[in-house]
């Protein structure tokens, strides 16, 4: 491959980006307030170039929140042009439109120019996900009736937060204004500014280390480095046509058809080293509910994550730098005015489920040509949001339930935990009772509902909250109505589901999302997790380790024998030559 | 006064014997035994009594480093271990914080359910639950709890962990459980988790419970056998073992807190550096310890270790919520492999030719160019005077695999050798700005003190790439890790959670925390008979603003905490918060999450570093041609080598030159002059541009 920069000042220098966006990250992590940055590590940290090509992202930060980096230059900078404005040293941008490259709008983006000798060089950003953006209903999650963008809170097209270095302070005055539980939030704000502030820093410093030409060679070669891999490894797959298609929940419990059992669907066309994917069959779009995705900002970040990961694999293949390379030759097609690509003001700001149903969908198109890369179906995941107000003022809490990935290639999927393009943290249990007017009433795995396979399903978790006070709950979930599929000859997995057990004992299932609903002191939701589809044919799966799930109480005796054909004796003594007959009588 | 230190690494047992009244060090190296590491220690201790013509019985106090702990967790190898906790949470060390390590990987395992600690089917739980505050909501079901006892004892379960949600504020239901399982398992180790790390966040206060039930028995096992075997030998003097915050403990705190002892090995070469730095006049130092796979890097401001933050702790992919020394390892040494990659970029490491077949250049079948061959291409190491002749070094097979990755990148071979040097160089200069410019601090200030086989053939170079101008070469680098082991005192840490918030602070309850530690650390003291003028209680805190999830750990002041005490601890945090992230938010409440106390006992120990002699003037051995990158460009340097131990003392002299010694190579590159200090110490300073 020809380089511009010798090879060994190349990885010199990108090392030093590397450690720069990891920097960035670190603080803001370290300095954030809301349980969503610190603890759930729902933001993105990325440097880009004076185009919006992305050079590094934090290690830490979540795929959902770096990737979309690149968009949300570009966004800035065509809203400037659009405006005749530009970019000044000291100036701090502040951005969140979803239909200019934001995923949604409580991602909040904030971008510091980098000059060298005058020139505009690049931006270094943070994004971060709010607790509250100033929408409808308290929380940034489960606004699952919010009818057009605008009542999805807050908008912002590039605006300057500071200006030439000088603080703007009427927008601050805004944001502390129009935003619940404002300390918080303007807090973690003012965190990413000075995070992002310690990335510009960096960067002008390694650019006056070895000047622009040489850095930038530096990631260009990155790039076509990056762009190679990818290539490679798409060229190794038989050209061709995939096609999968799978289904949202929507909206359950609504009399319109259109919004509910909704189709995803993707076609991904081989070509070369050329991929071409085609989201063609998608439902239309829902014009006054919020599950629309942007697609850039969302759908593109999810085609890209989950093609990376099976393609590209970190476990095999060692980290791969994050950027725009990568990207190079993935081309996305969804047609104008579908659930993946809306025209606006459709509302999207509960895009975060069938984002990762796109993801699956991608894979599930994937898996015939790449059977061992990649996972049977996985579980999807929800977001509660709970608030409500104590003598201190009002709180809010958002907490995403996690999924469980499918049956793998020589492997059980991992149970119990964020899947494809989420990766955020649970809260620990004494965090939240210590913080919050909530119990946490458990938080296990469920039992004897894993996906069979020869290697089985993730299993989902079983967790449960109490309110200690009067408040409310807000629900953004889905895949509750139809199972995670099944791969080679696997079961299918398990839906999830959410009762609400009122504090008289009455209990009412739940559908996927609940907007807004007042609680009682004393009422309970219980979240029964989703469990990934299984991997290949269940009467293929050693007797030891479907003895092993039945001693660890995660299979019944009885399950053990129908699902596997794997006869086990009271006493938990494998019996092998009942097994053999029963495998063999099949 | 005679103490021996014992450091036993995964390939050689080093020993140190030092008599204090005579000022007199003796080394000593051999071969480890990983079945049983005490069969190693045991030979070691003969030959260097014999070397030093001592007799067993006439050693005061043995220092010991042991990997035993940590290679249990590593390889997976510990105890069959159970555990009890609450109704409804059996699945918290599975579920963990339903994070992947891996952003972009499908095929990735989860280290805790691919290996867990504790199987599920050993997971038990019983009624009993406490709220926030401590305050019991449901009784403790002790019924249950026996019940589970015999159930595990069933089971064949040989550990138990008792760990409860809330025991961090209210440890009574832990306890209670714990007594009712010794009872019923009066075998078993049973431990608790608010007896290992009493600190909020259930997943990493159970995982490091866990941990410490998973390789407790062993560990135990391993140090009281090698303290019988030691009473075989005669020994009569004190064992002690070094612990992951860099002090040491008894047997018997190690066998109570066996989950201690996890950094054990690692943590001593950090010691050893600083006590070295602080006899060579700096106590801001970057220790840089190159072996030949990793490096592990370590930090001393003012005089102190820089600890890890509890939350950034980690062994074998699992979170440790214990006191442990900061040390950075990353996969940098001299087997490490350079190569292009599927992409074609150029790489070096993490992979390594290990001992192996090793580099080329060792001539046992390596066929892969590692910074080993890279050296000695460019004439760094001297191949007939390698190891003090112990071993010849093959130079054509290190040119012929170096060319044949330069032939790949159309580069002369020694460009590829300088070019993989750099790169490694600057891996290492990268895990060192993560731990310095990151937090706060400029490391142009430092001194760097490479060690290990491989660090000063490479200090000079990380140095220049950092800014610093003062690079410390100890005497033994090879052995650093024994002598930091002859330097510590032993410390204790006390704990206590006291979310006690500024504005509504309990002035009364605060120092009823410190006074509590006081007690638990004075009673340990007094079981290892150390008086009190010996003994040194040093205050801190775990500081954060309210609402963040990340502490940053302030001293606190001796005396009673009023107003002003604790004023100027508000202060020193929010000047600290600016200084390691930039930013202060001054009009913010500040939190005090935990307030520790960290015991220091004193021990006998190593002084001051012997005076160096040596003749009047240096005469090299030999001489090479050495390549360096001077002003950018690649030149050839007639460069002198030097037997290390035949320098004058305190004659400053000019670089290039290599310095000969048995069990390291020091590279002083053209622009940096050198001398020998009073105490044997190679300074190279670097004049100011």
């Amino acid at each position: 491959m020809q380089t511009r920069v010798d090879p060994f000042l190349a990885a010199v220098i990108h090392g030093a980006l590397e450690n720069i966006a990891i920097e960035m990250g670190h603080k803001l992590m370290r300095m954030s307030y809301s349980s969503i940055i610190r603890e759930s590590e729902d933001f993105g940290a990325a440097l880009t170039d004076a185009k919006g090509r992305q050079l590094c992202e934090c290690t830490m930060s979540t795929p959902l929140q770096s990737g979309p980096i690149p968009g949300y230059i570009e966004g800035i900078l065509r809203e400037l042009e659009s405006r005749g404005d530009t970019v000044q040293p000291g100036d701090v941008f502040m951005h969140n439109d979803s239909y200019a490259g934001a995923s949604h709008g409580p991602d909040v983006g904030f971008a510091v120019p980098i000059f060298h000798q005058g020139e505009l060089a690049g931006f270094s950003v943070t994004t971060a996900h709010h607790l509250d953006i100033g929408a409808l209903t308290p929380g940034s999650c489960g606004i699952v009736d919010a009818v057009d963008a605008y009542a999805e809170g807050l908008q912002f097209k590039a605006v300057r937060v500071y200006d030439a270095g000088k603080k703007v302070e009427p927008v601050w005055q805004i944001l502390r204004s129009n935003i619940r539980i404002a300390d918080l939030v303007v807090g973690d704000m003012e965190a990413q500014v000075a995070a992002a502030r310690i990335g510009a820093d960096r960067y002008s410093a390694l650019l006056d280390q070895y000047g622009l030409e040489t850095v930038t060679g530096a990631y260009e070669d990155l790039l076509d480095y990056s762009e190679k891999l990818m290539r490679d490894a798409i060229a190794a797959i038989p050209d061709g046509s995939y096609n999968a298609r799978t289904y949202i929940d929507g909206y359950l419990d609504s009399d319109d058809p259109a919004l509910k059992e909704l189709p995803i669907e993707v076609t991904l066309k081989i070509d070369g080293s050329d991929i071409l994917v085609d989201l063609t069959g998608t439902a239309p779009q829902t014009p006054n509910k919020p599950i629309n995705m942007p697609l850039v900002g969302t759908v593109d970040c999810a085609v890209w994550l989950t093609l990376r990961s099976i393609l590209l694999d970190s476990d095999k293949y060692g980290a791969i730098p994050q950027n725009s390379g990568l990207t190079r030759p993935i081309t996305i097609h969804a047609p104008e005015g579908c659930l993946a690509n809306p025209i606006f003001p459709a509302p999207v700001i509960a895009r975060f489920c069938p984002g990762n149903a796109v993801a699956d969908t991608v894979m599930k198109a994937i898996a015939p040509a790449v059977p061992r890369q990649v996972s049977a179906g996985i579980g999807n995941l929800r977001v509660m949001a709970f608030s409500g107000a104590t003598k201190a003022g009002p709180w809010v809490h958002m907490e995403i339930m996690e999924g469980a990935y499918g049956g793998r290639y020589g492997k059980d999927g991992m149970d119990a935990v964020d899947t494809l393009y989420a990766n955020t943290r649970n809260n620990p249990v004494e965090d939240i009772e210590s913080h919050l007017p909530l119990r946490v009433l458990n938080y296990e795995l469920r039992e004897d509902v894993a996906g069979a396979g020869q290697w089985r399903g993730g299993i989902g978790s079983i967790r449960s909250f109490e309110l200690l006070e009067d408040g409310a709950v807000s629900v953004e979930g889905d895949g509750q109505r139809f199972r995670p599929w099944g791969f080679a000859g696997g079961s299918d997995g398990s839906p999830a589901n959410v009762d609400l057990v009122r504090a008289d004992g009455r209990t009412e299932a739940l559908p996927s999302k609940i907007p807004y609903r007042p609680l009682g002191k004393g009422d309970r939701l219980v979240a029964y997790g989703p469990c990934g589809g299984g991997y290949g044919d269940p009467f293929a799966r050693a007797p030891e380790d479907v003895l092993d799930d039945v001693l660890d109480g995660l299979l019944r005796i009885e399950t053990a024998r129908e699902a596997y054909g794997v006869a086990i004796a009271e006493d938990g003594r494998l019996d092998r030559e009942a097994t053999e007959r029963l495998r063999a009588g099949r | 006064m005679i103490v021996l230190g014992v450091d036993v690494g995964g390939t050689f047992t080093d020993l140190i014997l030092a008599d204090l009244g005579k000022q007199q060090l003796t080394v000593h190296k051999t071969p480890s035994t990983p079945a049983n590491p005490a069969i190693g220690v045991v030979t070691g201790l003969k030959a260097i009594c014999d070397k030093a013509g001592v007799a067993v019985s006439e050693i005061d106090s043995l220092f010991h480093g042991t990997t035993v702990g940590t290679n249990a967790m590593l390889e997976h190898d510990g105890a069959t271990t159970g555990m009890i906790t609450n109704d409804g949470f059996r699945d918290v060390l599975h579920i963990g914080r339903h994070q992947r390590p891996q952003h972009y990987s499908i095929m990735q395992d989860l280290p805790w359910q691919a290996r867990p600690l504790i199987r599920r089917r050993h997971r038990h739980t019983v009624a009993g639950r406490l709220d926030a505050t401590g305050a019991e909501l449901v009784a403790l079901d002790e019924a249950d709890v026996r019940a589970a006892a015999r159930e595990m004892a069933g089971q064949g379960v040989e550990s138990v962990l008792v760990g409860f949600l809330f025991s961090y504020v209210n440890p009574e239901h832990e306890r209670r459980a714990a007594a009712i399982v010794q009872d019923e398992m009066p075998e078993a180790f049973v431990t608790t988790s608010s007896g290992v790390a009493p600190q909020f966040r259930e997943f990493e206060r159970f995982t490091t419970a866990a941990m410490s039930a998973f390789i407790g028995p062993k560990v135990r096992r391993y140090i009281s056998d090698l303290q019988d075997e030691l009473r075989g030998q005669g020994l009569k003097g004190e064992l002690h073992v070094m612990t992951s915050s860099g002090g040491v403990a008894t047997p018997e705190m190690i066998a109570e807190k066996p989950a201690s002892t996890l950094l054990s090995g690692l943590v001593a070469g950090v010691r050893g550096g600083a006590w070295i730095g602080n006899h060579a006049g700096t106590d801001r130092l970057i220790t840089l310890d190159i072996g030949g796979t990793s490096a592990d890097i370590g930090i001393v401001v003012d005089g102190r270790l820089a600890e890890a933050d509890t939350r950034s702790a980690s062994i074998a992919g699992f979170p440790v919520m214990l006191p442990m020394i900061d040390i950075h390892t990353i996969g940098a040494g001299g087997g490490s492999i350079a190569y292009l990659d599927r992409g074609g970029a150029f790489r070096v490491g993490p992979e390594s030719a290990g001992a192996d077949p090793g580099p080329a250049a060792y001539g046992k079948g390596g066929k892969l160019p590692t910074v080993t061959d890279a050296n000695l291409v460019l004439g760094r190491l001297a191949p007939q005077n390698f190891l003090g002749g112990d071993m010849t070094l093959d130079v054509e097979a290190a040119r012929r695999v170096v060319g044949e990755l330069a032939e790949k990148l159309g580069r002369s071979p020694e460009e590829t050798a300088e070019g993989a040097l750099t790169v490694l160089n600057s891996n290492m200069a990268n895990a060192i700005r993560s731990r310095t410019v990151q937090k706060g601090i400029d490391p142009r200030d430092f001194t760097l003190s490479g060690f290990g086989g491989a660090g000063p053939l490479h200090a000079a170079e990380v140095a220049r790439m950092l800014g610093v101008r003062r690079v410390l070469i100890p005497p033994h680098p090879g052995i650093t890790s024994a002598m930091g082991l002859l330097t510590a005192d032993l410390e204790y840490h006390a704990l206590r959670t006291a979310f006690a918030v500024k504005g509504s602070l309990d002035h009364a309850r605060l120092t009823a925390l410190f006074d509590d530690m006081q007690a638990e650390l004075s009673g340990i003291f007094d079981r290892d008979g150390v008086t009190v003028e010996k003994r040194k209680m040093l205050r801190e805190g775990d500081l954060r603003y309210v609402g963040q999830g990340y502490e940053l750990k302030i001293d606190i002041p001796d005396g009673p905490l009023d107003e002003a005490a604790l004023e100027q601890v508000w202060q020193a945090f929010h000047d600290r918060h600016r200084a390691e992230y930039g930013h202060a938010f001054e009009a913010a409440p500040i939190e005090i999450v935990t307030v520790k106390l960290r015991g220091l006992g004193e021990v006998e120990k190593l002084g001051t570093p012997p005076e160096a002699t040596g003749p009047d003037a240096a005469s090299p051995v030999g001489q090479g041609q050495c390549v360096f990158r001077i002003e950018d460009a690649l030149q050839s340097f007639e460069t002198p080598y030097f037997d290390r131990s035949a320098l004058p003392v305190g004659v400053a002299m000019q670089g290039p030159a290599i310095l000969l010694q048995t069990d390291s190579t020091t590279v002083v590159p053209p622009d940096w002059h050198f001398e020998v200090d009073r105490f044997a110490n190679v300074v190279m300073t670097r004049d100011g541009e």
